[in-house]
């Protein structure tokens, strides 16, 4: 019977958090439509975002790109298909690779600070204070994190993807002795905008996920060091999850 | 302005914190509310700034249920500064943010007012002691010319020079400047020192009320053990 309650205790639990996680978003939108808008905060963090991320996702999009030759090169030169290659890692990374590992990079980077950051200010009353100064934390805290991120992440995209096709040319060039003006002329020829843009895509919705669930999980964490701890966890776990499962989605939407 | 607060009752999860709180606080009067960690005294402050809803009961300001919180200020129990900005920018924290440039000079004369050096002004609250910060928070809260300030703990953490001398601040900006204050406490030191009225929670409820500077007169029983320092039941 305990056994029961658990369960239906956790269920109510799961619901009430989906509920109040919906409002959350709701709100979101409501207050990204009013004029209170703090520019230099939006600009400021923006700008914070982009030059702290640069180089985790730079490094992610090269070795990426290199393994991405490699195996391929391995698969492919089983049936004599080795010049495929610049087609599959370019298509690899624009449509697939660059959107979800630069979210899941992201989200580890960026997804648990804000969690973190935003926790800490729970915890020490600073969003309270927030409020007897009539300053509305979501026109403050939440539009700035969520704006900054969902429009970081599709440059960040084309980033990876550019040094990922690198990495790619380096190591087909360099390791596996292709021609490097071929390789080029393959890569540009066979990508399309469409393929570009299906990543650039899922990289608005990656960046909004991630933004809007580590303020959300920061904003209702619990009290104490153990409760930044848990939020930022919450962030980084709940938005990759997120992320792989609404991948499938827009794939298929993009298919 | 008069608040008075009637049968006010607050629950978390399932637990009643307030069971059923009725105060007034005097317009212009030092009111101190005292008890033990935990048994609602932030809550019930918080609830009468409309940080946080209450479940029934009522709170009237002037008369009315209504008011303009850009009236109330508040300093929180460990200062509650922003940690990215600057001394100056927590000071004048929503100007800074609106982008308004000519704070400089009432920033200046607020730190003067409750006893802090022009040096720190570009100064982060990572690089200030704890009696600074609540001095800094103070500060902020007199930044926008409250007619209620409600003061959280201001001496907690704090050495009992730095006590006495935050005591002393705050007393002299609520009779200078005509505030009405409500400090919570459980410092019978500092109720007496900075407050008129007193009332003492315990489980949820008033159990004593009277004169700050009779205190130590009071017959109520859970009280005078809470003075003493004797675990209360």
């Amino acid at each position: 019977m305990k056994f029961i309650e658990n369960i239906g205790e956790l269920i109510i639990k799961l619901l009430s958090n989906l509920g109040k996680f919906i409002l959350f978003i709701l709100f979101f939108f409501k207050y990204l439509f009013k004029p209170k808008f703090y520019l230099r905060n939006n600009f400021n963090y923006f700008i914070n975002i982009f030059i702290s991320t640069l180089p985790i996702i730079a490094l992610t999009g090269i070795f990426s790109g290199m393994v991405l030759a490699l195996q391929s090169y391995t698969g492919f030169s089983r049936f004599s298909a080795e010049s495929a290659i610049p087609n599959i890692v370019v298509i690899t990374l624009t449509r697939e690779l660059g959107p979800v590992l630069t979210g899941l990079m992201v989200s580890a980077r960026v997804g648990s600070s804000i969690a973190a950051e935003i926790a800490t200010m729970r915890v020490t009353e600073q969003i309270d204070a927030l409020k007897t100064l009539n300053t509305n934390y979501y026109n403050y805290l939440v539009t700035p994190r969520v704006l900054s991120l969902t429009l970081a992440l599709p440059i960040f995209v084309t980033i990876v993807d550019f040094i990922g096709v690198m990495g790619g040319y380096i190591v087909s060039v360099y390791r596996l002795g292709f021609n490097d003006n071929l390789y080029l002329l393959n890569t540009i020829d066979f990508l399309s905008l469409g393929d570009y843009l299906s990543g650039v895509f899922k990289a608005f919705a990656f960046g909004f996920i991630i933004s809007i669930v580590s303020c959300y999980c920061g904003l209702f964490s619990d009290k104490g060091a153990f409760g930044v701890g848990s939020a930022t966890t919450n962030a980084v776990v709940i938005s990759s999850i997120l992320i792989l499962s609404s991948n499938y989605f827009l794939t298929e939407l993009f298919f | 302005m008069k608040i008075e607060v009637k049968n006010l009752k607050k629950k978390f999860s399932e637990e009643f914190i307030l069971k059923d709180i009725s105060l007034t606080i005097e317009k212009n009067k030092s009111t101190v509310i005292l008890g033990q960690s935990g048994c609602g005294k932030s809550v019930l402050i918080k609830t009468i700034y409309k940080l946080l809803n209450f479940d029934t009961g009522s709170i009237l300001y002037n008369g009315k249920s209504e008011v303009d919180t850009d009236k109330f200020s508040m300093l929180f129990q460990y200062g509650a500064l922003f940690d990215s900005l600057k001394i100056s920018e927590n000071i004048a924290f929503t100007d800074f943010i609106n982008n308004k440039t000519k704070f400089e000079k009432k920033v200046i004369s607020l730190m003067s007012d409750v006893g802090l050096e022009k040096s720190i002004f570009n100064k982060y609250p990572s690089e200030i002691s704890g009696g600074m910060k609540k001095r800094v928070a103070l500060a902020r809260a007199l930044y926008k010319n409250p007619k209620v300030i409600f003061l959280d703990e201001p001496t907690t953490g704090l050495d009992p020079i730095n006590s006495d001398k935050i005591n002393e601040l705050i007393l002299k900006v609520i009779t200078n400047r005509k505030i009405t204050a409500v400090t919570i406490t459980h410092d019978i030191k500092s109720a007496i020192k900075t407050g008129d009225y007193y009332f003492f929670i315990h489980k949820g409820i008033i159990q004593d009320k009277g004169d700050c500077k009779k205190i130590l007169k009071t017959k109520n029983k859970i009280f005078k053990s809470f003075i003493m320092g004797a675990n209360l039941k």
